[in-house]
């Protein structure tokens, strides 16, 4: 998410003739200094790296009847059984990595999208814009969860990227018309005037002029996107579309309400997979703020 | 002579009708001449600007020649023009201040800009140095952002910027206007060293501030309603002026080069006349205090003396 393209950070090396060597140097000394920066990423890799990590510790499948039904959180089962007798840990684990995985391939292609339409439909405006725009008013209007279901109904193959590529194909419109204003307001800018003087082409434009200025705004669009595309796919997966024989923290989350886990008093059963869900967008949250204050120069504080 | 505009017409199109920002200019500027394009608010002098590097979405050329070097100026078509952007026609913005990107660090935003004018940013690196140095710039501004320097230092920057590839004409549009007193001195100084080394060959400083003009202008023109009224040398402008327009505009102002004055500043009465739908005859004619029978013709821009032309019909009372 933070691979924006042409963000201060990804300078290319070497081709400065004047200035600007210390610019990785520079980057990090800000990042290292920088806690909300350190918080964020910390809890972010930390949550990716027990996804990708902790399957391979159990042995046993994330869905079969191993235990003893509805037993707290113990040494045995660290957090606990569901009232099948499943692990919730090893769930837990599993499901984070596919969350991980939607999030991620779902919120990408929609940011994709939907940056690119928003710069391209801002950036060029008169007749492309109007075009672009129609197009996004469109989606925008489609009643998504409605042609998600129908879609993924009648596909024959549902697994997880294909879950996340319908869902990326509908959840870009926002972003793509947050993007066209921001990009509307800055391309009136007399540095982004110079720069069109200079003849370079449109996407160098965008690349170089326009989205460094508002990249905070663009990781912040992508893990909004992220999020969605996570809830999304919780929903999806409780109406039974979701991908056959997975496992995910929205599932967790809906099978625990399905079989009354709240009533119940089975509270380890949908704290990790809430908590677990809100503790990934949250600190990708206040990652994007680090984010922000180590790439604005503005921002910067010594 | 470096540039040569022929009758140039540019409009800006609007639903109701074209507003006839310039119709029909016509003026010359000599090697080395750095002229001073005076007038009120929306006479025209920042379209005249516009016109010889980029034209707006909304500006259309409907006549005239733009001749730079003895070369004609496709102004009209923005892909044609690229090439001779930057090398041939630079431009100063109105406002530096957000000139620059904010999120890239000045040498890298230079490098760019070469790059994308073809120029290896190596070759010109210690001519940038010099110049920056000239201009009273540490070299190591190139290492900084936007924001670690002040107004009248990014100004600087700017200047350096487009004339770094020795443009025959240079257009200053209000360069100078967002800058105290004392900046707008040392700015003006330097653009003036730059003729001087030849890094510009000729220079148009559009302003509305006559007491600048007069420090650094070599001619002044003064624009009225998309028309020219009247061009001459500095001096005869500000002390023989023959239009009445430049006359009131003059008599407007504190008196250049003395320290008091005896009597009230006069403003010029009236506001200038709406460009969509210009009146007949003399453009200023509403306004004019000597307006008369004749000037329902449109008078023409004629040479009353070497080198000062004038567009009206009273120049000889």
């Amino acid at each position: 998410m933070t691979d924006v393209p042409g963000t201060p950070g990804t300078a290319d090396p070497g081709t400065t003739g004047a200035g600007g060597e210390r610019r990785t140097s520079e980057t990090l000394y800000y990042a290292r200094r920088n806690p909300k920066l350190l918080i964020g990423a910390s809890i972010v890799l930390l949550l990716l790296g027990i996804g990708l990590i902790g399957p391979l510790f159990i042995d046993h499948g994330p869905n079969q009847y191993i235990g003893p039904q509805s037993t707290p959180p113990s040494g045995e089962y660290w957090l606990g059984t569901t009232s099948f007798g499943q692990d919730v840990w090893a769930q837990f684990v599993h499901g984070l990595r596919s969350t991980f995985l939607t999030g991620t391939l779902g919120g990408g292609i929609a940011f994709l999208i939907g940056t690119t339409v928003g710069f391209v439909a801002g950036y060029k405006g008169g007749i492309v814009d109007e075009i672009l725009n129609m197009l996004t008013n469109v989606v925008l209007v489609l009643p998504g969860m409605v042609v998600l279901i129908v879609a993924v109904a009648y596909l024959d193959v549902r697994g997880l990227v294909v879950q996340a590529l319908f869902i990326g194909l509908t959840s870009w419109p926002w972003a793509a018309r947050a993007v066209r204003s921001q990009t509307l307001s800055l391309a009136s800018r007399d540095y982004v005037d110079l720069a069109r003087l200079s003849g370079r082409r449109t996407w160098r434009i965008i690349t170089s002029e326009l989205a460094p200025n508002m990249s905070s705004y663009l990781v912040m669009s992508f893990i909004l996107l992220f999020g969605g595309a996570v809830l999304i796919a919780a929903g999806l997966d409780f109406i039974g579309l979701g991908p056959a024989g997975g496992v995910s923290l929205g599932l967790m989350l809906e099978s625990a309400v399905a079989w009354s886990a709240l009533q119940l008093g089975l509270w380890w059963w949908f704290i990790p997979p809430g908590a677990g869900i809100t503790l990934l967008v949250g600190s990708m949250y206040i990652l994007n703020v680090g984010l922000d204050e180590v790439f604005n120069p503005k921002l910067r504080e010594l | 002579m470096t540039l040569r505009v022929n009758d140039l017409k540019v409009h800006y199109r609007t639903l109701r009708g074209d507003v006839h920002a310039l119709d029909g200019v016509d003026f010359e500027l000599a090697d080395g001449e750095i002229m001073g394009l005076a007038g009120e608010s929306g006479c025209g002098k920042t379209t005249l600007g516009k016109s010889l590097i980029r034209l707006d979405g909304r500006m259309r050329h409907v006549g005239g020649t733009v001749e730079l070097d003895g070369e004609e100026l496709p102004i009209a078509d923005d892909r044609a023009m690229v090439p001779f952007r930057y090398h041939r026609v630079s431009l100063i913005p109105q406002y530096a201040m957000s000139a620059l990107n904010p999120t890239r660090k000045i040498g890298r935003m230079i490098d760019e800009l070469l790059r994308s004018r073809g120029v290896r940013p190596r070759k010109v690196a210690d001519e940038l140095r010099r110049r920056l140095e000239l201009v009273g710039l540490e070299p190591d501004v190139l290492g900084r952002y936007p924001i670690e320097l002040s107004g009248g230092m990014k100004q600087r920057v700017v200047m350096v910027m487009s004339t770094l590839l020795d443009p025959s004409l240079l257009i200053a549009d209000e360069a100078t206007s967002a800058l105290d007193v004392s900046t707008q001195r040392s700015v003006v100084e330097s653009l003036v060293g730059f003729r001087d080394r030849g890094y510009v060959k000729s220079m148009i400083f559009v302003t509305h501030d006559i007491s600048l003009v007069h420090q650094m202008a070599d001619t002044v023109m003064v624009m009225y309603a998309g028309r020219i009224a009247e061009k001459a040398s500095t001096r005869t402008i500000i002390e023989a002026p023959r239009h009445p327009y430049t006359r009131m505009l003059i008599g407007a102002l504190p008196e250049v080069g003395t320290t008091t004055s005896d009597t009230r500043l006069e403003g010029i009465p009236g506001t200038p006349p709406g460009l969509l739908d210009p009146p007949v005859g003399c453009r200023f004619r509403a306004r004019c205090p000597l307006a008369s029978e004749e000037c329902l013709r449109t008078p023409p821009l004629t040479e009353v003396a070497p080198g000062h032309r004038v567009a009206c019909w009273k120049t000889g009372a």
